[in-house]
This record gives C-alpha cells, structure tokens and sequence, in this order.
C-alpha cells in the first residue's frame, strides 16, 4: 500500500514540477525585453527542471515548517504565558506546572484544530492539479485522494512533531509532545470521514456533492463568533478542566477511527464523482486575475438613438459613438461638474442665508441684486454690512492661486479628464474592429478621424474645465474683483485650454502608440514611459506662478503649436502603430 | 495585373516562420493557400497587410511590367474571427463604409447589397454585437465588395460557418473573383479543390504551387497530404 501511495505521489510532483517549471518559464518569456532573448528550448532543459524540482521541495518544506510553527508553536508558547497568568487564579490552585501546562495546551489545541477543520477540509476540493490527473490523465480518484490526505497528514505529524520543540522548552510532559500529532491525525480522520458521510447520502438522494456555501458560512460564522468568546473566557480565568478535555479528545479518536474506516469504505465512484462536482479552477481564477479582462464594462451599448443624416463618414462615425457611449464618456465629467456646483453652491447659499439671518430680507436682497450686477459686468463683491474680511487667510490663498496660479487648475482638470477612459472605449468598442480594414490604416483618414476626436474630447472635457474656471472668478470676484475685468475672461480661457493640453496629450498618446490589447490593458513600453514623463512634466508645470492674462496669451501659443506638431505626428506615424495588440 | 512577392521573410525570436517567399500571383483567380495549423498563413497575410512588420523582402503590385506600390487601399482582408464596430448597426456601418470610401461609386443601394450577401431583414438594423459569427462574416465580405480591392485575402473564411452560409459565401468568392487577385487560406483540402482556381502550399515557410491542370486528378491530395507531411516531419 506504501508502495502504491509513493508511486501515486510521484506522479503528482512531477505534475506539479512540469506544471510549475513551465509557467514559470512562460511568464518569463512575457517580460519585456528579458522575454525576447529567453529561448523556447529552455522549456526541454533538464537540469533547470531538477534545481526547479529542489526548489519546489524546499519551498514546500519551509512552508510546512512556518505554517506548523505558525500554528502550533504559537500554541504551546502561548499556554506558556498563560501558565504563570493562571497561577494567579483560583482554578490553578493545586495543579502541577506540568498538568496546568497540558490543560491550557490542550484546550487552546482543541479550539484551534476543530476551527481550522471546520474551515479547511480538503480531500475532496478538486483543484486544477486533481483535475488534471483524473479527469484528462484518467488517473484512479481513490488512490489520488488517499495519497494526497496521507501526504498531508504525514506533513502535519512531522511539522507538528518539530513545532513540539518549543513545548518541550517550555516544559511539557512527552504526551503532549506525541499526543497532540496524533490526535490532529484523528480529527482530520474524523473531518474528512464525516465529508464522506455527507456524500453518500447526498448520492442515495441524488443531490449535487457540490461543497455547500451556506453551510460553509455557517461554520466561518461559528469560528468567528468562537474566537473572542475563547479569548473572553480565558481573560476570565475560566477553563474547561483536564479530564473534560481527555474525553474530548478521546472521543474525537474515537470517531477518527470511524471516520478512517468511513473513507476505506467510500466507493471509488463516489471519489470521482465528488471530485467532479468540486472543480477549483485555480490556475485559470489565477490568470484570469493576472490578465485581467476590463472589456465588460465597455460592452453596455443599447441601440438607442439616431444621428441625423446630414453627418457623413467619419462625423457619422463619432456621433454615433458618443450616442451610444454616453454613460461612459460623460458621466465622470458630469460628476466632477456638479460635485464643483454644488459645493459652491452650498457655500453662497450658507453666506446669503447668514446675511438673511443677521441684516433682515430688504438687506439680503439689496446684497445678493447688487453683487450679481457686478458680478455681471466684472467688478468686485461690494458690501458695507459684511465686507470681505481682509485677514481670511484661506480665502487670501485661494485668491492668490486664481489670480496668479492657475496653472494648479491642472490638479482637477486631470482628475475629471476622462479622455484615458475614452480611448479605451474607441479601441475596444470601435478601432479595434475597424484596424483590419485597409481605409482606416490611411494617414489622411486617420488623421480625419484625429481631428474629430479631438474635438469631441475637448467637448466632453470642457464642462468641468469651465466650472473650474467660473469657480476661479467667484473666488476673485468675492476676494476684491481683479485688476482688470479680462482677467475674468482670461481665468476661463486658461481653465479651457490647459483642458485642451491635457486631452490632447491623452489622445496623441494613444493614436501614437496604440498601447491597449484587446482586454484593454495597457502593453506598450513607450506608452508608459511618455505616461510618467507627462506627470513629472505636469507635476513641476504647475508649481509655476503667472499671471492670468500673460498665461492665457502663452497658451493659446502653446496649445496652437501643439496642434500643429500632433497633427503631423500623427498623420506621420499612427498609420505604422494603429494595429491590434493581443 | 500581377500581385508579386520577393524574398519575404519573417520571424518570431529564434522561429522562421516565412522562410523567403518569392511568388507571383495573377488577377483574375482564386488561389488556395493551404497549410497546416501553424504553418503562417496568418503570418503571411497579417505581414501583406502590414499588420505585422516584416525582417526583409518586398511585396507590390505589377502592370505591364511597372511596378506599383501596394498600399492599404489595394487590400481588402477577411479575417478568420470577424470584429465588427460593436455600437452600430448592420444599416449604419454600411453607410459609413460607403461615405469613408468616397472613391467608390456603389451601384446598389444598401438594402440591395444586405440582399446580395443574404443578410436577412431583421438583422439590418440590430447592433453589429448581436450578430452571428457568419453574419459577421458576411458582413466583412460586403465591404471588400463595396471597396472592391485589387488584393483580397481572405483567411480561413469559411471556418466554424454552417453549411448554408459556407456555400453562399462560396458563391460570394467565386462571383467576386474578375478584376482582383484572391487568395484564401485554407487547412481544408477539400475546401481549396473545390473553390480555388490554383493550390498554393504553404512549405517550409515557402509557397510551392500546385499545377492547375492537377485540380481534376485523383493523385492530387495524397500528393498534397505527402507535401504537408513531408513539412511535418523536416520540423
């Protein structure tokens, strides 16, 4: 039988080395530049495979080690520290060191192994590995699971046996040494024996032998709800004596045995079938998570809505993408646009309601009249009863930035930006399709398309650009008004165009390096080195104080020339990278 | 006119997979690229069609011996999973197709090309997403009508379709066939015989072609098989 179980078990570490050793080899030959050189012969070397193999087994045991230790070890240092706490207490009167040692042990040992087997019972969970073996290299189910469960109990009765170290430093007796090794064994038997209960009868009744959810939270809620029940009665003194506990576990070894013989009865069949019904798909959960596929939330597209015919080609094109992706590329700006109106809002409301409060309705309304008017023809907040106070010092700050700073108007402007978004949606929903087809490769035509893009961006964008901006004037109207009324005009215009620089930057990117896979994720070296270029860019940009009207003039320069230098940029090299990345 | 390949050569790390392709394709015919999974025949049209770069060699287009640059718009391409605008609608796509190619003057109306590819009506005007694998195909083998290139490659078009659409879009090919060069890969032999003008192998990451007077004979799939097998075991 021995024999067998080692011939079974070496089967399945070959299967877990070849398995390991080639995913390994596979996820280094997709690192970037690293993979290129590694060749595919490197998946046939034989001695990599072996120092691959040593390493597996050292892995595993270090794992056993520091799981059991974690485990175990913690036990028995803790029942150290509650001998001499419970010295104190009534319950400790006339015990020896050696028997109070056992009884705190012990119990802490019980909860913990009836916890953790409630939680974590294996043998018939069917991972990938089992799967493989039965299902695809028809391998017998019984012999594998019985295998495995020995293999495992073997594990936990040597890292248990090396975990008793730190009790027998701590000075307890040989039993609890020897014992508790073997009783983990028994409660094991007993756990899994009682899962092959529930199979059979869940077989007789035809039912699934699907491990029960509800019945799994049932037993995660009795560990929760035990845990600081435990700590309580221990912190209390309180302990369920000695030979309470050696019924206990007497009577766990008892229905060990049962549970033994339980699982040497089990029909193969059952084996197979329970497996069957408990496939953890582990590698497949594990890349799925590694690559991770962010199509779904693009592909909520409904036919609604019609574009009116006077569009042709690619205008016809954009807004039937807009019409249809409206969610997704104006909520985030909307969202921005409206958090930015109503805390302003709140905030004149908060003032107005103040000044109702204190000077009467007549003075209120005269107030709120006469500030709109100068609001209207840029002037400045102008009140005797409640003047600006000259000493508020946010408000100076907040006066300093709309008046001198505005390039800091960048902060917001990139977090309410959604051209990132967008893009991703053109590619997955749209250029994805279209990359085959040899019209849309056309530098003239790609370039088309650049145009009305852009276009769009800017619109989507430029609504929260403009809240940013009105909300610069009302800080300058509020703090004293500005110097010259077209400051007013140019607060906006420089909020419009830094909006225009920062989409602009995103869609050039994009059509430059075409950097998306068809699961949206980003797989282009340059793409990301321009992406952090463009922050650190963006990052010392807007520490740099001027004045409005000279940044507005000096922008308008910029975002012209820019223009011209993505237009070419793109005409000139999007039509060699516009291509599907798998 | 002639479509001409000289020396083309690709590959991916250490693996050549087009080993310098020379060959010379002429209009008018259908040829059968054949080769099995994994040969390159996806290689070999995504490099045409510039989806992929090549490591060297040269491909154009030839009349009365001068030489014309191949560009985007010469080609049409059917892929084997056909990706379609997912936002828009049979009817709508069309018309954007039709407005984007303004060099081209369609001589039917949509609905009557939606009738030629046998496009039922109550697809026309659903979403592209909810359209079948074959209808999606159809689709693809509308716009290289509508476009009507001078180069069509048409990889594995007939794969996973159903019998019916399979023979309609036989049809499609063959009534397509004057005035351009079609190349249709294919791993099915029978499919290659039966709709294709001349056999090219795909062979050692070379195209080897198959003599068209051989198409009636009998000898000609073992031929083939041996050809295929023979590129089997040198790899």
């Amino acid at each position: 039988m021995i024999s067998e179980y080692l011939r079974t078990l070496s089967h399945v570490f070959k299967m877990r080395g070849i398995v390991g050793y080639n995913g390994l080899v596979y996820a280094l030959k997709r690192l970037p530049l690293i993979g290129k050189i590694i060749p595919d012969r490197l998946y046939a070397t034989k001695e990599l495979k072996a120092v691959y193999l040593v390493y597996r087994i050292l892995k595993e045991s270090f794992l056993m080690f520091i799981g059991k230790i974690l485990g175990l070890g913690i036990i028995y240092a803790a029942a150290m520290v509650l001998k001499s706490v419970y010295r104190n207490y009534e319950y400790a009167q006339g015990m020896s060191d050696s028997i109070l040692y056992s009884n705190i042990a012990l119990f802490l040992f019980l909860a913990y192994s009836l916890a953790g087997t409630l939680l974590n019972t294996n043998m018939f969970r069917c991972t990938t590995e089992k799967e493989y073996m039965v299902f695809m290299l028809r391998m017998d189910a019984k012999k594998l699971n019985d295998a495995l469960f020995v293999y495992d109990l073997a594990k936990l009765v040597i890292g248990y046996l090396l975990a008793g170290i730190v009790a027998i430093i701590c000075g307890a007796p040989v039993f609890v040494w020897l014992g508790f090794p073997l009783l983990a064994v028994f409660i094991k038997l007993f756990a899994a024996g009682a899962l092959a209960f529930f199979y059979e009868i869940k077989h007789k009744h035809n039912r699934s032998m699907k491990r029960n959810i509800g019945f799994y939270t049932v037993k995660l809620s009795i560990a929760m709800i035990s845990a600081p029940l435990l700590f309580i009665v221990l912190m209390n003194g309180g302990l369920i004596s000695f030979n309470i506990l050696i019924m206990i576990s007497a009577l766990l070894v008892i229905f060990g045995i049962w549970g033994y013989f339980k699982l040497k009865m089990l029909d193969p069949f059952l084996h197979r079938k329970a497996l069957q019904d408990n496939i953890v798909r582990i590698e497949a959960a594990e890349y799925k998570r590694r690559s991770k596929d962010n199509t779904r939330s693009f592909k909520k597209i409904k036919a609604v809505g019609n574009v009116s015919s006077s569009k042709k080609g690619f205008e016809y094109l954009n807004a039937l993408f807009v019409r249809r992706h409206r969610g997704m590329l104006y909520v985030k700006p909307l969202i921005f646009t409206l958090t930015v109106a109503a805390i302003t809002g709140l905030y004149i409301y908060s003032n107005i309601r103040e000044y109702y409060v204190r000077f009467g309705s007549d003075n209120c309304l005269n107030m709120v009249l006469n500030n709109l008017k100068n609001l209207l023809l840029m002037k400045r907040y102008d009140d005797n009863l409640l003047p600006f106070d000259k000493e508020d010092t946010f408000m100076l700050f907040l006066r300093w930035l709309s008046e001198r700073h505005l390039l800091a108007l960048l902060i917001p402007i990139s977090l309410s930006d959604n051209t990132f978004k967008s893009t991703q949606a053109m590619y997955i929903n749209c250029d994805n399709s279209l990359m085959t087809l040899s019209f849309f490769k056309q530098p003239k035509k790609i370039l088309e398309l650049f145009d009305i893009r852009l276009r769009q961006m800017f619109k989507i964008n430029m609504i929260p650009a403009i809240a940013y901006g009105v909300v610069a004037d009302l800080i300058l109207f509020y703090s004293g008004g500005a110097d010259h009324p077209l400051y007013f005009i140019a607060t906006i215009f420089v909020s419009l165009l830094l909006c225009l620089l920062y989409s602009m930057t995103d869609l050039l990117l994009y059509y430059l390096f075409q950097p998306f896979t068809t699961t949206v994720n980003v797989k282009s070296g340059a793409y990301m080195i321009f992406s952090v270029v463009k922050w650190i860019f963006y990052s010392m940009v807007f520490w740099i104080p001027c004045r409005s009207d000279i940044l507005a003039v000096i922008l308008i320069v910029i975002d012209y020339l820019y223009i011209i230098a993505a237009r070419k940029l793109v005409y000139r090299y999007a039509p060699r990278t516009w291509r599907i990345k798998s | 006119m002639e479509f001409v390949i000289d020396g083309l050569i690709k590959s991916y790390g250490s693996k050549k997979v087009l080993k310098g392709i020379d060959y010379t394709f002429e209009d008018g015919k259908i040829y059968g690229l054949l080769g099995r999974n994994g040969s390159g025949k996806t290689t070999f049209f995504n490099c045409i069609n510039g989806d992929i770069d090549i490591d060297s060699g040269s491909f154009y287009l030839k009349d009365n011996d001068e030489k014309i640059a191949l560009k985007p718009e010469d080609i049409g391409y059917l892929v084997s999973t056909p990706t379609v605008p997912e936002f828009m609608t049979g009817r709508e796509f069309l018309k954007f197709f039709i407005e984007v190619h303004d060099e081209v003057t369609p001589d039917k109306t949509i609905d009557e090309y939606f009738d030629y590819m046998m496009i039922p009506e109550d697809d026309r005007d659903r979403l592209l997403k909810d359209y079948s694998h074959g209808t999606k195909n159809k689709m693809q083998m509308l716009l290289n009508i509508i476009s009507s290139p001078r180069l069509v490659l048409l990889d594995e078009p007939l794969t996973s379709l159903d019998v019916i659409i399979a023979e309609e879009m036989k049809n499609v090919i063959r009534a397509q066939k004057e005035g351009s060069i079609t190349i249709f890969s294919t791993h099915l032999l029978d499919v290659a015989v039966d709709l294709c003008d001349q056999i090219v192998l795909l062979n050692h990451g070379k195209l080897e072609p198959i003599d068209k007077n051989d198409l009636g004979n009998s000898d000609l799939k073992e031929r083939i098989i041996a050809a295929l097998k023979e590129q089997t075991d040198d790899q």
